[in-house]
């Protein structure tokens, strides 16, 4: 995973609507990168066909 | 101060109900507990000491009237700060909510007041639910009885809850739990917490943390006492498009006593191999308990748990930021700093990683019924480490230097993936003094098993009797 910049990280933050200071996405920003590095092994963990299990199997 | 205090509900209810204490002497001994000891422990929030006694003179006149009673007439229970309450404020622990007040009941709450149960307050908890050591910046940190000469953390986010019932403040107590928030504060604080099925109880009129994962269940001292408060909330509700139209057992009566040939599999790979020596010995020690008394136990093992801090993140982030979303833009100052800053780390989860998450859930879940196959039940460890002190960020399990945050809810959250239903049951001490809770996992919507092995437990143990020095 490349790492992640505060100009990427600043982007997303408008994209979803939120207005965070540089200072604050800094502090985040190490948290975020190991977010990241989790969720890319996903990617390898689950066909991408199966069925995603949004709650319990319900009867 | 009386031994009420220190009463099951089962003995409560019957006492009550055969005319030998009076459900106002009930509630008066927990209000007197609560004004003894909760300026230290801060296990409530609101205190609804006048409505409390008027519901308990209403079920002495059912009792001295003759009237069929429900089974927990007269009983006092406590709600965790995020069920609704008409005319009761509900803050979710927070300062965003401070003010407000629904109009109308949880249907859990409806259930447990239409079984006589008495409303004794509003339950502590960690702010939103977001957090797994019942920190709150807003109404002061819980306590966890269980001190061991230092001021410890009772675990979350369903502290107050926990920390309420170990205390003797009241005999029960209602959680949520999305990453092991019964079953956290239950183990750390040495009480009994059932996480039913996902789909089993209604979470209508309970405020979200991540709807796809939040289950909703009873706190207590003992087993029964779970099992009683179980019958009373489950059940189909259609403010609910979750939960199941199965009839509801009667789960108190299932409580047989006997679990010959009852077959349960202990989870060393993940769990008893990633806690601490001491919280390891009193899981094994609690299996070779269930083997004398005629369970048969083996090695088992779930598949997939690599990929379960991942797929929880990503779902519990994303679901609780669309839940959050407004405020967040609206008050940030008013979130405590750590929800907050795990509030701002969803905005960076996207949309297909989160469908990625409910697909590697699918997997996870798989695993647990494959685990379960040829098995009634599974058995490991509730948290990893017994409760760290309030200022301790770092624990060492074996070497590991870790983050108490993240032990936490390593072993609970599998199950919140699945939604399997799982019981936490003290199992032991340290040799500090601090409470070891295990969890009993079973199939799912066969909290019947569950329920019988965890009582059967208790049954031959005095763990869960046990009283903690801040509630003397």
């Amino acid at each position: 995973m490349e790492k992640v910049t505060i100009e990427t990280m600043r982007a997303m933050m408008r994209l979803a609507g939120f207005e965070w200071s540089d200072a604050e996405l800094e502090a985040l920003r190490p948290l975020v990168e190991t977010n990241l590095r989790l969720l890319d092994r996903l990617e390898a963990a689950s066909p991408r066909t199966i069925d995603p299990s949004t709650q319990y199997r319900l009867f | 101060m009386t031994e009420l205090g220190w009463t099951s509900v089962a003995d409560l209810a019957r006492l009550i109900g055969t005319k030998q204490v009076s459900p106002v002497e009930v509630v008066r001994a927990c209000l007197d507990r609560i004004t003894a000891l909760d300026g230290t422990l801060r296990t409530f929030i609101t205190v609804c000491a006048e409505p409390a006694l008027q519901a308990a003179h209403a079920a002495l006149a059912r009792v001295l009237a003759g009237e069929t009673l429900g089974p927990l007439d007269g009983v006092p229970i406590g709600l965790k700060d995020l069920f609704d309450t008409a005319g009761v404020r509900t803050t979710a622990g927070s300062r965003i909510l401070a003010d407000r007040v629904p109009g109308t009941d949880a249907t859990v709450v409806t259930r447990l007041t239409g079984a006589g149960a008495i409303v004794l307050g509003k339950l502590n908890m960690h702010e939103f639910a977001y957090g797994p050591l019942g920190r709150n910046a807003h109404y002061g940190d819980t306590v966890n009885p269980w001190d061991a000469g230092r001021p410890r953390v009772p675990g979350g986010s369903s502290s107050g809850s926990g920390a309420a019932v170990a205390a003797g403040l009241v005999p029960a107590a209602l959680g949520s739990d999305t990453g092991g928030s019964i079953r956290m504060p239950a183990s750390l604080c040495g009480v009994t917490g059932l996480k039913p099925t996902y789909g089993r109880v209604s979470r209508a009129g309970v405020l979200p943390l991540a709807w796809t994962m939040d289950h909703v269940g009873p706190m207590a001292r003992t087993a029964e006492d779970c099992a009683l408060l179980l019958g009373a909330m489950a059940g189909y509700d259609p403010g609910d498009a979750s939960t199941s139209v199965l009839p509801v057992p009667d789960y108190a009566r299932a409580l047989s006593g006997s679990i010959a040939g009852v077959r349960v599999g202990v989870l060393r790979q993940g769990f008893l191999d990633a806690s601490a020596a001491d919280v390891a010995a009193g899981v094994e020690a609690a299996a070779r308990m269930l083997q004398s008394l005629g369970a048969k136990t083996d090695d088992a093992a779930i598949e997939q748990m690599e990929h379960v801090p991942a797929a929880a993140f990503a779902i519990v982030a994303s679901e609780a930021l669309a839940y959050h979303a407004g405020w967040l833009k609206s008050r940030p100052a008013d979130y405590q700093p750590d929800v907050r800053e795990r509030l701002q780390a969803a905005a960076f989860v996207t949309g297909a990683q989160y469908v990625r998450a409910q697909q590697t859930r699918a997997l996870i879940r798989d695993a647990v019924d494959e685990a379960l196959r040829h098995r009634d039940l599974l058995l490991a460890p509730a948290t990893p480490i017994t409760a760290p002190a309030l200022d301790e960020t770092h624990a060492d399990i074996r070497g590991e230097r870790v983050s108490v945050t993240a032990a936490m809810i390593r072993l609970t959250r599998p199950f919140n993936l699945s939604g399997h239903p799982v019981c936490a049951v003290p199992c032991g001490f340290t040799a500090e003094g601090l409470p070891i809770g295990m969890q009993i996992i079973g199939r799912p919507f066969d909290e019947v098993t569950v329920l019988r092995v965890a009582d059967a437990y208790q049954r031959a143990t005095d763990w869960h009797r046990r009283r903690p020095p801040l509630a003397s």
